[in-house]
């Protein structure tokens, strides 16, 4: 069970909906992938021009949740109006907090998410900021308040994979809410090595977006995080063997 | 005797280590514990259990390996100092408590000061203020006074005193002082009743919840310990490791330090109901080091020379040395006898020689003033 505030979750994987190539392809690899929580842009509700809406087809799917997020905020301002402005549309508690100023790279700005988190959770929010796999940042975004932290395993759209996977772990060991990782995973292999570590969930949109067959990669990561979940709950087998040493150490207790 | 203080017949459920003791362990357990890279309270209980009394050397080796990634070839060294052997308490295991025919001191400052000079003289940068249970001769205003004398002296100043109340602490803070080390003595609560007489100790609670509000009074190190001998050592480890890790959860800023005192037998009068011989005390050492990579474990000179010579490095990486239990001692002022007997009684030149012999460097600053 994955818990985020107050509301429990069967899957463990959430959905990005940008960068699919249409709505309807978008639908089939959401319901394909099991997940009940997607992530929304407030830059892609358009109410004017149905067409062009991903907010109302997603909202008639039944047993999945949004959670707007704040992508093409410069700073923390600009997220908080989104936030805002995205419960209103979407009558969600969820936002997920991502400021990532610089247009290539998309890394996220830590200080300015910090600064949008704690003013949305004290707002009442259920946040969920993207952050840099960054521990001390990750327990500061705890004491704000927020739901869960994201730490990206490598650059947005990199499928970069599991690169921070050591600070992710330094993560997991001192936290007291959900570890999701965010963004860089490319093959459903990462998302059950991210759980297998101790993730709460993974959230993956470009791996499956851009896939051949996306509706496919949405149910191969679904089975990733369940595998990854099920083997770290059985216990994994440790990686080194015992080391003996050449010289006895403990000679002296006799 | 009536107590107005509240007995606790069970542990917060964050604390309980119950679940994990029901588990009998194998020799395929022990080995798992010893490769994960996760360490857990599943972790330690092989560790502790008696199928990982086969083990020794390659846990020893882990630790070894463990302390030497994050620590370095260190040992860190510090030193007590009784300031006071007045006592409401009647600890049942100790040489200060208030039934005992032994006649009480408290150092003024002038004495204070000169004691503190004294270790300064040695080396020391670290020196740890002891006191027994709240009394009036060894109150709040008076560790303050005693505090700020240290803290003009020595960059790190430690209190282990009785439990305060958080303005207390920041009282205490405020004065200068870093760390608080606070041993629960025993997680297992019936014992902890039988152990604790009479006394404001008899709150098991408040002492559990002390280092909370230490830390939240701002002071930036906690030590933990209990003390072995009183219960079952598997009890009490894992409750003593569920609570480090609750703290380092809770006060992620916070320092934490573990202690391993033990009572020994064949030194001292009272009889330990669950004695810990050196094997089972390496054991659990070791089994702290592989749960805790990063959290330096302290060893006093509770322990003789040659299980100390043998454990530094080894999973320790913090001891006392030139210690004496008595109040005061290091300069003019001193009484006769102290709360433990020290069994390495060595002095610091020859201890640091050891030190070296073993190619461990011994720091004696690793705090700045500067900081406070
Ligand atoms: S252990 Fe501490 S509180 Fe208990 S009798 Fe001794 S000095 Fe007093």
């Amino acid at each position: 069970m994955l818990k985020l505030g107050n509301i429990e979750f069967n899957s463990h994987l959430i959905l990005g909906t940008g960068k699919f190539s249409d709505t309807e392809t978008m639908i089939r690899a959401i319901e394909a992938s099991g997940t009940e929580l997607v992530t929304v842009a407030l830059r892609r509700f358009n109410q004017d021009k149905p067409d062009d809406d991903l907010c109302a087809p997603l909202a008639q799917l039944k047993n999945v949740k949004l959670m707007p997020n704040t992508s093409g905020a410069m700073n923390a301002k600009e997220a908080v109006r989104a936030a805002q402005l995205g419960r209103e549309l979407s009558g969600s508690p969820f936002v997920k907090v991502e400021i990532h100023p610089n247009p290539h790279h998309l890394m996220p700005d830590p200080i300015e998410t910090y600064a949008a988190a704690k003013e949305l959770a004290a707002d009442g929010f259920i946040v969920l900021p993207y952050i840099p796999a960054d521990p001390v940042l990750a327990k500061r975004l705890e004491d704000a308040g927020c739901a869960a932290v994201m730490p990206l395993g490598a650059a947005i759209g990199s499928g970069g994979g599991l690169s921070t996977a050591d600070m992710i772990k330094l993560i997991i060991r001192d936290s007291n809410i959900p570890v999701i990782v965010d963004a860089g995973l490319r093959a459903p292999s990462e998302a059950a090595r991210a759980m297998e570590m101790g993730c709460d969930a993974c959230l993956v949109n470009s791996a499956i977006a851009a896939a051949k067959d996306p509706a496919g990669m949405a149910k191969a990561f679904a089975m990733g995080v369940e595998t990854g979940r099920t083997a770290r709950n059985a216990g994994l087998m440790p990686k080194s063997d015992i080391a003996i040493a050449t010289s006895p150490l403990t000679s002296f207790l006799g | 005797m009536d107590t107005p203080y509240p007995t606790t017949a069970t542990l917060p459920d964050w604390l309980d280590p119950t679940p994990w003791l029901e588990q009998s362990h194998t020799a395929a357990d022990v080995r798992h514990a010893l490769g994960t890279e996760s360490p857990n309270e599943e972790t330690l209980a092989a560790l502790l259990s008696p199928a990982a009394a086969e083990f020794l050397e390659p846990m020893a080796a882990r630790a070894q390996a463990l302390t030497r990634r994050h620590f370095g070839r260190t040992v860190q060294l510090y030193v007590p100092l009784y300031l006071s052997s007045w006592c409401s308490g009647g600890c049942a295991y100790c040489g200060f408590a208030s039934d005992r025919q032994t006649e009480r001191h408290a150092l003024d400052y002038t004495s204070v000061a000169k004691e503190l000079d004294a270790i300064k003289a040695m080396g020391f940068e670290e020196v740890l203020l002891l006191t027994g249970e709240r009394c009036p001769k060894a109150d709040v205003d008076y560790l303050r006074d005693c505090v700020r004398i240290a803290a003009q002296k020595f960059h790190n100043v430690a209190i282990e005193v009785f439990p305060m109340a958080e303005e207390e602490y920041r009282i205490l803070a405020e004065a200068g002082a870093t760390s608080v080390t606070m041993y629960q003595e025993t997680y297992h609560p019936e014992t902890y009743d039988l152990m604790h007489r009479w006394g404001p100790k008899k709150d098991m609670l408040n002492r559990l919840e002390a280092p909370a509000r230490a830390l939240s009074g701002g002071l930036r190190f906690a030590g933990l310990g209990a003390l072995l001998g009183l219960s079952d050592p598997q009890y009490d480890m894992l409750a003593l490791y569920r609570h480090a890790r609750h703290l380092q959860k809770t006060y992620w800023q916070a320092g934490l330090t573990i202690s391993f005192p033990r009572i020994r037998n064949e030194v001292g009068g009272f009889d330990a109901p669950y004695p810990v011989d050196e094997k089972m005390l390496a054991q659990i050492i070791f089994a702290f080091r592989i749960c805790l990579p990063d959290v330096p474990l302290v060893l006093s000179t509770r322990e003789g020379a040659a299980f100390r010579d043998g454990m530094a490095g080894l999973g320790i990486s913090k001891m006392s040395i030139a210690s004496k239990t008595t109040v005061g001692g290091y300069g003019d002022a001193g009484s006769e006898e102290g709360q433990f007997d020290v069994s390495d009684a060595r002095g610091l030149h020859e201890f640091c020689d050891m030190l070296r012999s073993k190619d461990l460097e011994p720091v004696f600053k690793n705090w700045d003033s500067t900081y406070r």
